[in-house]
């Protein structure tokens, strides 16, 4: 162990080196900077499409990718040891990066874009103070419906829990945010869930199951699920939203009494990556506009650059955003940090749920 | 026999050392990881060791409920997948014409395709509004279309077997091509009925294959979490779906670990039970 | 595939079972074909148009042919290494009284009942344990180990009974051990090894489990199929390339068998 310390030590003190370097001003010109990126980052972000930006100024720059399938798989994989420069976790899941020493603060007077995003945005990268994470992907979730099949539409999360709609309800399969809708119905304050309250909440979502057709995992099958007519009411991010209307499938998107949930994707850096200065410049393209809009009009979610927001015109996505109702984000919760307990005991929780009798 | 000691240990090092190096020692850190108390702190470094983990696995009773009953749903599709498995690798063995590797391989085929597209598509047959349902409403032979078909666990089941049927054929075809054709010739010279001889030379004989099929099929089957996944509904979640959730939904890999342990040890007793009561020797020697 | 037997059994009931069989197991192929060329992006009846976009957007995706050949290298180095130690092992457990036995046969079908994914996170500890970086080579082993209970299932069930008498006879004339396995036992078992093969390349061919904790940075097949999967607008490109594959891989099964007859 004590070899694997001083490594650390020694690791720690390149990673100190490597920040006063990138704080020197050595201006590189971008068609120099060489070298070679890992990202861990979930499915599908591989797609030049999202880092588009980096791509064309940094010609000679190689990005390579592995693939995270949540963000518990992502962050096992960065405490048992990935190498990765640069993750991507989402909110709820940050605070235990920094407990457990994975994450290097970002310089952010080295990011070019990053005026452009809201402050709002800001504050969800920082923890204790300090900026850990950039943001950069974000959008809601709510209860989505097929208008054709609830024509008294929707107006509070409970319909996830409504028995007119057996058989016909789906939820995404999650601890975390089976905990949130919850707290919602109830009002429970979702930072300090008592033992009784997750009780209660398992107990709640066991006799859901009888309503509830299948748990969703990956957004396609939710999307050929709602289109088929198989399921009428579920749990979802605006992305399906965006979809289904735009394959014509009557579906409205819910603002519940309770609020709608909002979730925001960051980037974070590995400490002590020796990667650490081309690792801020791909942040920062990032958050580029050209990056921005693919991840738009490609993928339906919303981007931290605000320029990118304020100039989206297609009517769906205006409509998928609520860019148009300026009252939406005060109305709309954002997922507060989990603690180490709070993550093992909900989704202890979600897994007593699936495995009830 | 074979006791000439080079020869032996040629055979058999090779595969004891990989195995060792890439199972084994894998598993038995597995083992070891069952017993650290939460997974904060870093991965490699030392702990306490503890059962907190057999403790907490132990106060939650759905969890060897659901255990047994993945071991029950494992039983019954080794059982049907080998049932049904058995007139194909027979047809393949016995048919007449060249083309036996063609149509072994024509079988196999579909498996390059990704299950979890060929899933997908089956999902669509099944479905509420899929083609089975449409073509019977069309039929005018239900009036409601049938939505039991799909999400719950009987279409776990099904879709296994469905799965299972060509690889579990193998063995049983490996089998059945080593049989003597003599021997049925003898028996019908002596004029016993094709039944008969399949029942006394045949089958009795390509036990071997019949038993290694069913092994090959239940084993797997008890943690499979696939399936359920696609085809199981909120209720159809097997042991597999809970051990894959703590793995990559809840970062907890203690907690999956014990769980996992618990799995292996208790498919390896139902193992040793199994040997007992078939005489496993029959299918080795 | 063995020698050709004299005696023969009428069987046409069991073709028709074979065909029926055949034709459920090409079903959900035959359905992803027409998503392959339907102009919708959902999936989802009625079909909204026919189409040839999704083929024609495969050509721009050079990842897609490389995972595709990442898999096809894993599947093809990993079966091999799986068929040789399971047909050792075969050999052994088959042709050799001694005590182990039990044991032996224990522990190499031990790995079919370890989940993957368990098995995936385990070999993940032991590389990062020894700094073994991750590639398709970590894959690789991973799946041989999976592959290897079925490779010994499959030639074990070959072997089990085949007269030892036939080796002895060999011996009795002089043939020294290894020249006996080559001359006499080999040549019995090679279609169930070939067999065998064709099963662990398959099942390596569409694993996802142990592929998503061990490839890093080169994604085998299944793996990039997942990463493609995740939004809604990628799913009719990745079914059009599965129908595509399969569609040449059934081309170049009836050619070869087209070749076979001609000669």
């Amino acid at each position: 162990m004590s070899i694997r310390t001083r490594m650390t030590v020694v690791l720690a003190g390149a990673g100190a080196l490597a920040l006063l370097a990138s704080c020197a001003p050595a201006p590189v010109a971008p068609g120099e900077v060489s070298g070679t990126l890992t990202v861990l980052d979930w499915a599908g972000y591989d797609a030049p499409d999202f880092w588009i930006d980096f791509q064309t100024t940094y010609p000679n720059a190689t990005v390579n990718f592995e693939i995270g399938a949540s963000d518990a798989d992502i962050y096992s994989k960065m405490a048992a040891g990935d190498q990765a420069d640069i993750f991507h976790p989402y909110t709820g899941w940050l605070q235990f990066y920094v407990d457990e020493g994975l994450v290097e603060e970002i310089d952010t007077s080295a990011l070019t874009n990053w005026d452009q995003v809201p402050d709002s945005f800001k504050a969800i990268g920082q923890i204790n103070g300090r900026q850990y994470f950039i943001p950069w992907d974000w959008g809601f979730t709510s209860v989505l419906y097929r208008t054709d099949m609830v024509p008294t539409g929707v107006d509070s999360w409970a319909a996830l829990f409504d028995p007119a709609y057996a058989g016909h309800i789906s939820m995404w399969d999650d601890g975390p945010g089976a905990v949130t809708i919850s707290s919602y119905v109830h009002g429970y304050d979702e930072t300090a869930i008592t033992a009784e309250q997750l009780e209660a909440i398992k107990q709640e979502w066991i006799a859901q199951r009888d309503l509830n057709l299948f748990y969703w995992a990956g957004e396609p099958e939710l999307i050929d699920a709602m289109a088929g007519g198989d399921v009428w009411v579920a749990y979802a991010w605006q992305g399906a939203y965006a979809t289904l209307l735009g394959q014509g499938i009557p579906v409205a998107y819910a603002n519940p009494s309770e609020g709608r949930n909002s979730w925001v994707g960051v980037y974070g850096i590995r400490k002590g990556t020796t990667n650490l200065d081309l690792a801020q410049r791909f942040l920062d393209a990032k958050l580029a506009p050209a990056t921005g809009n693919n991840v738009v009009n490609l993928f339906y979610y919303g981007h931290a650059n605000q320029a990118v927001m304020s100039g989206i015109t297609d009517a769906t996505l205006v409509d998928a955003f609520s860019v148009n109702d300026p009252g939406v984000l005060e109305r709309t919760n954002f997922t507060p940090n989990l603690t180490a307990d709070q993550r093992d005991a909900w989704t202890g929780m979600w897994a007593e749920v699936k495995a009830a009798p | 026999m074979l006791d000439r000691r080079p020869t032996f240990w040629a055979l058999t090092l090779p595969p004891l050392v990989w195995l060792g190096a890439f199972f084994l020692t894998p598993l038995a850190m597995m083992a070891a990881f069952s017993t650290r108390p939460d997974l904060r702190g870093r991965l490699m470094d030392p702990w306490v060791p503890s059962l907190h983990q057999y403790e907490v696995l132990l106060s939650v009773p759905s969890y060897g409920r659901l255990l047994a009953i993945s071991a029950g749903l494992a039983f019954v599709v080794a059982l049907c997948a080998t049932v049904l498995a058995y007139p194909v690798a027979y047809y393949l063995a016995f048919r007449k014409g060249r083309r036996t590797g063609t149509l072994l391989i024509l079988l196999l085929l579909p498996f390059w395709t990704s299950y979890l597209l060929r899933v997908t598509a089956w999902k669509f047959i099944l479905g509420s509004s899929g083609v089975l349902n449409s073509l019977l409403l069309y039929l005018g032979w239900i009036r409601e279309p049938i939505e039991a078909l799909l999400y719950n666990r009987q279409a776990v089941a099904i879709t296994l077997v469905y799965v299972w049927i060509p690889f579990a054929a193998l063995p049983i075809l490996a089998a059945l091509q080593r049989l003597d054709p003599s021997l049925l010739e003898a028996a019908a010279d002596l004029g016993a009925p094709p039944v008969r001889r399949f029942l006394r030379i045949v089958l009795p004989l390509s036990l071997p294959g019949v038993l290694g099929t069913f092994f090959m099929v239940f084993i797997p089957t008890v943690g499979e979490y696939v399936t359920p996944l696609l085809v199981g509904g909120s209720r159809g979640s097997l042991y597999g779906n809970i051990i894959q959730d703590f793995f990559t939904k809840a970062a907890n890999w203690p907690f999956g670990s014990a769980l996992s342990m618990v799995m292996l040890v208790t498919t390896l007793a139902l193992l040793a039970v199994a040997v007992r009561v078939v005489d496993l020797r029959r299918f080795i020697e | 595939m063995t020698t050709a037997p004299p005696f023969r059994i009428r069987i046409p009931a069991l073709g028709i079972y074979y065909v029926g069989l055949i034709v459920l197991l090409y079903l959900p192929i035959a359905i992803l074909f027409l998503f392959a060329v339907n102009a919708g992006t959902v999936l989802a009846f009625p079909l909204k148009g026919f189409t040839f976009d999704w083929f024609l957007r495969l050509s721009e995706s050079t990842a897609v042919l490389k995972s595709a050949l990442n898999s096809l290298g894993v599947a093809a180095g990993s079966s091999l290494v799986a068929t040789l130690l399971g047909t050792m092992v075969a050999l052994v457990l088959t042709r050799s009284p001694f005590r182990g036995k039990a044991i032996l046969f224990g522990l190499s079908v031990l790995p079919l009942i370890v989940p993957f994914v368990v098995l995936g996170v385990a070999l993940l500890l032991l590389f990062r344990a020894f700094g073994i970086g991750l590639s398709l080579w970590t894959v690789a082993i991973g799946h041989s180990i999976v592959a290897l209970p079925y490779a010994l299932l499959i030639v074990t069930a070959r072997l089990a009974g085949f007269d030892p008498r036939l080796e002895e006879a060999a011996m009795d004339l002089g043939a020294s051990y290894p020249t006996t396995i080559r001359r006499i036992v080999l040549p019995n078992i090679v279609p169930a090894m070939a067999s065998a093969w064709l099963t662990a390349f398959t099942v390596s061919f569409d694993e996802f489990a142990l592929a998503l904790f061990l490839a890093g940075t080169s994604p085998t097949f299944p793996v990039y199929l997942f990463s493609q999967l995740r939004f809604a607008n990628r799913l009719p490109v990745m079914i059009a390339l599965a129908v595509l594959l399969t569609l040449a891989t059934l081309a170049l099964l009836l050619l070869a068998e087209r070749i076979r007859r001609v000669e």
